[in-house]
């Protein structure tokens, strides 16, 4: 707590004042000019407007924003700017009005600024200051690191100032400030060369399409620039601070593109860039079955090596693998830091994976999957780490280490490193639909013909046990079928007039329907045998069927014959007869 | 449609055979009045069967040529083309590989899964079916065990083993009653095999019907909505060949529930290994 209080304080001031002004003050039409305001203020309290109110002849664009914390020696001073990219298209003077904005939730007056377009500048007038961003390459891919260097050169006076709290701005780009280096040196411009402050990092873009970036950063020095006016009533402007500028960069454009799907390998792991193997080290050799040995794997060249992912570890049988841990990165040298830099970072990372081997069979480490992208060639590269010759010693061999080495399900699959298989020669085991055969209509109705004739089987056994067991149920039917018979017959012999065939009909067809009620042998039943199976009829149905028996056995067994065509008249009577053995049935 | 032209194209080989091994009856037959329309109609009929087996067969021969010649996308449309009018496993395994190369990694990841699902023994698909996994960081989908066992065979052997077995079973049980034979030791044995099949293949039957319900994301990044409309809520995106289970539809959005998360996807950006589940639900 007392390591706490003894730290300088941040100085909110009761009093804020902004100052204005356009740097250079005087520019000739279509020179560019920076309108920057300054408060003694934190940026988060100050509420910018989204738009200024500038003359519409001006052609302006917003820039950087920052704010920085200078040491007065007792507090920490907060500043904060903002910059604004003006260009005027001709001669005259050209006025940003006072506007107000709140800071700190108090209103905060922003005095009136002026800039003149002369056709010639005064001698003391000096270009405005800005900062260049360079990106070596703008064609990219997302994922893919390049460096960028932000140069501020001299001033007008040839002095070389510091430049402080650089930052790369711009939506879908990562900035790896671990990259970051700062130097003074040589820089080409046009035939010359000035010796310029060089700030250098590494720009990773992640989102794909046109990206912006622009760098901005404070330049620490004791110039003033322009004529500042404060605001009306505040107080003196403090100089005793070293003079802090907000300098920034033309925005540069940025293409990115997604990496190709096409001709992706295993063990591609978001490495883009050129890179190579160094020979991969194993930290013991004999080793043990069981004990773990390190397999150290470096990877150099130039791209994202700051980022790279290690490949997975691979899954075999005689050992287990486990998922490596990157190396920290070494300190760059100040050779390095000094050393001309190319485009892209040149760094290496090493991983070191753990393995244990598990039998004895196994002669060398596993090869490892590995593959980066070459942006150069747009294509994926095979790097695949080689397996390492080793000799295993059998071991104590533990519980953990026999459950191990059992042989788990697929083991003999993930042997071997899956890769896209060639064409099927021919279209294989084919379907009418990749509809399974239950969920298709037919096959319920299919189930239904088995159903049904086991069904009918099933009926027609219970039925046949049945009348086996009541015959009667037989001799009526069979008699119901006869009697019908001899009806139809004796009909048909009345339409024919045919009185004998009538007689023989209607005699037989009684025969059948009292057959059942002996039972006997229909042929074998005589009139007598019929007559009490008609008692519940008049007393004319019995004569009905005594006349017909009589006439047919005289027709049969007499001498001479009978005429039965009185018959055919009894009919009816007939008809009513044979109902009423019918129904007995 | 395809199982149609699939029943008719069966149908239409039947009737040519019929029509090759009857020669000697037909001429008898045209001598009728009707006899000539019919035999006509009927080797029109067979020649449409013919040509459509060969252009299936045409449209895989395409596809293999343009996938050798490197144009995927040709070959990806002429094997699609070729699967619909006939599904089989060597055309959706070709299917796949041409979608692998022209960057689909869903649709890639679904042909393999339906050539897998027609024939379980497809090594070169399961292979590639673990390749693209791997290089595509995806999953493949959470079976219970009655949908392990159903992959073990062809799909539709199941229904059939079931069916089988339970009739025989019932067989066995009934006939020798009916047909006033003694019951036999074998009669027995065999009626409580079919019955132990049944049995042990109606938990796989019920894979089958559950595993129809598997599908993949078909999109890169595509998005999981909380409500089945334009503007609802995203709940998370998906990546192509991230595998699901199909729920319910409702208009354009299928609800699935994958490993992370229930929510609404569009049609379009879902593809189904048995796409009879989409087609009931329209």
């Amino acid at each position: 707590m007392a390591l706490l209080m003894s730290q300088p304080k941040t100085e909110i001031a009761s009093n804020v004042v902004a100052v204005a002004g356009f740097d250079p003050p005087v520019v000739r039409p279509g020179e560019g000019a920076v309108y920057r305001v300054s408060f003694n203020a934190l940026e988060e309290s100050v509420v910018w407007p989204e738009k200024l109110n500038a003359p519409a002849e001006l052609d302006i664009r917003a820039g950087g924003r920052g704010q920085i914390m200078p040491f007065n020696g007792t507090n920490f001073v907060p500043l904060t700017m903002f910059n604004y990219h003006v260009r005027a298209p001709r001669l005259g003077r050209f006025i940003v009005p006072e506007f107000t904005v709140r800071v700190y939730g108090k209103p905060v007056t922003v005095p009136a600024a002026q800039l003149s377009v002369a056709a010639s500048l005064p001698a003391s007038v000096a270009s405005a200051q800005g900062l260049v961003f360079e990106v070596p390459e703008t064609n990219l891919y997302a994922g893919q690191a390049v460096k960028a260097r932000v140069l501020m050169g001299p001033s007008s006076g040839g002095q070389l100032r510091t430049l402080m709290q650089v930052q790369i701005n711009g939506e879908g780009v990562l900035v790896d400030q671990g990259a970051a280096r700062q130097r003074v040196g040589p820089v080409r411009r046009g035939a010359s060369s000035v010796v310029a402050y060089i700030y250098e990092t590494v720009l990773t873009p992640l989102q794909t399409g046109k990206v912006t970036v622009f760098a901005q950063g404070f330049s620490a020095g004791n110039r003033y620039f322009g004529p500042a006016v404060a605001g009306v009533g505040t107080g003196p402007v403090p100089t005793n601070l070293p003079q802090f500028t907000l300098l920034d960069s033309e925005p540069v454009e940025l293409q990115v593109r997604p990496l190709p799907r096409q001709g992706e390998l295993p063990g591609f792991t978001g490495a883009i860039g050129s890179f190579s193997l160094e020979p991969p080290r194993l930290a013991a050799d004999p080793v043990r079955v069981g004990d773990a040995v390190k397999l150290s794997v470096t990877v150099r060249g130039e791209g994202n090596v700051g980022r790279l992912a290690a490949p997975p570890p691979p899954r075999v049988r005689d050992w287990q693998v486990f998922a490596p841990t990157p190396e920290p990165l070494p300190p760059a040298s100040p050779m390095a830091v000094m050393a001309p830099q190319p485009a892209v970072a040149q760094a290496s990372a090493t991983f070191v994976y753990t393995l244990i081997p598990l039998t004895t069979a196994a002669r060398a480490t596993p090869a490892i999957p590995f593959s980066y992208f070459d942006p150069g060639r747009a294509v994926y590269v095979d790097l695949t780490i080689p397996e390492v010759p080793v000799t295993v010693q059998p071991g104590a061999g533990g519980a953990d280490l026999r459950a191990l080495q059992q042989p788990d399900r697929g083991s003999g699959e993930s042997e071997r490193e899956p890769g896209l298989s060639g064409l099927a020669p021919t279209p294989g085991r084919a379907a009418a639909t990749l509809t399974p055969v239950q969920r298709r209509p037919w096959f319920a109705l299919a189930q239904l013909a088995p159903a049904a004739v086991f069904a009918g089987l099933w009926g027609w056994d219970r039925r046949r046990r049945f009348l086996e067991q009541h015959p009667e149920v037989v001799l009526r039917r069979r008699a119901r079928r006869a009697l019908r018979r001899q009806w139809r017959a004796l009909g048909r012999a009345a339409r024919a007039g045919d009185a004998r065939g009538f007689a023989d009909a209607a005699v037989a067809a009684m025969q059948a329907g009292c057959a059942p009620h002996y039972p006997a042998e229909p042929r074998a039943l005589v009139g007598a045998d019929v007559l009490p199976m008609l008692g519940g009829l008049a007393g004319g149905a019995a004569e009905v069927a005594r006349r017909f028996f009589a006439l047919t056995d005289a027709a049969r067994f007499g001498p001479g014959g009978a005429d039965a065509r009185e018959l055919l008249a009894l009919q009816p009577d007939l008809e009513k007869v044979l109902q009423h053995l019918e129904g007995r049935l | 449609m395809s199982c149609e032209l699939n029943r008719c194209r069966i149908g239409f080989r039947v009737l040519l055979l019929w029509l090759q091994g009857g020669a000697a009856i037909l001429p008898a037959w045209s001598s009728a009045r009707i006899g000539v329309p019919l035999l006509m109609i009927l080797l029109g009929l067979g020649m449409m069967a013919r040509g459509a087996g060969a252009s299936v067969e045409a449209l895989f021969r395409e596809g293999t040529g343009a996938y050798r010649a490197g144009d995927y996308s040709r070959a990806a449309r002429a094997f699609s083309q070729a699967a619909r009018r006939q599904p089989a496993a060597g055309t959706l395994q070709n299917l796949g590989n041409a979608e692998w190369q022209g960057g689909q990694t869903g649709r890639a990841i679904v042909a393999w899964e339906q050539a897998l699902w027609l024939d379980p023994f497809n090594r070169a698909a399961r292979n590639n079916l673990r390749f693209a996994r791997k290089a595509a960081q995806v999953e493949a989908p959470e079976l219970s065990w009655d949908e392990v066992v159903s992959t073990w065979l062809p799909i539709d052997w199941w229904a059939w083993m079931t069916s089988a077995s339970l009739w025989l079973a019932v067989g066995m049980v009934l006939l020798p009653g009916i047909l006033r034979r003694r019951k036999a030791a074998w009669h027995q044995a065999v009626a409580a095999l079919g019955i132990m099949v049944f049995l042990l293949s109606v938990p796989a039957h019920f894979g089958v019907h559950t595993r129809g319900r598997i599908g993949f994301v078909v999109q890169k990044d595509a998005l999981l909505r909380l409500t089945p409309t334009q503007e609802a809520q995203g709940i998370a995106r998906l990546g192509a060949g991230e595998p699901a289970r199909w729920v319910r539809a409702r208009g354009p959005y299928l609800l699935i529930r994958t490993g992370r998360a229930l929510g609404w996807i569009e049609r379009g950006q879902f593809g189904l290994v048995c796409p009879y589940a989409n087609e009931l639900s329209r």
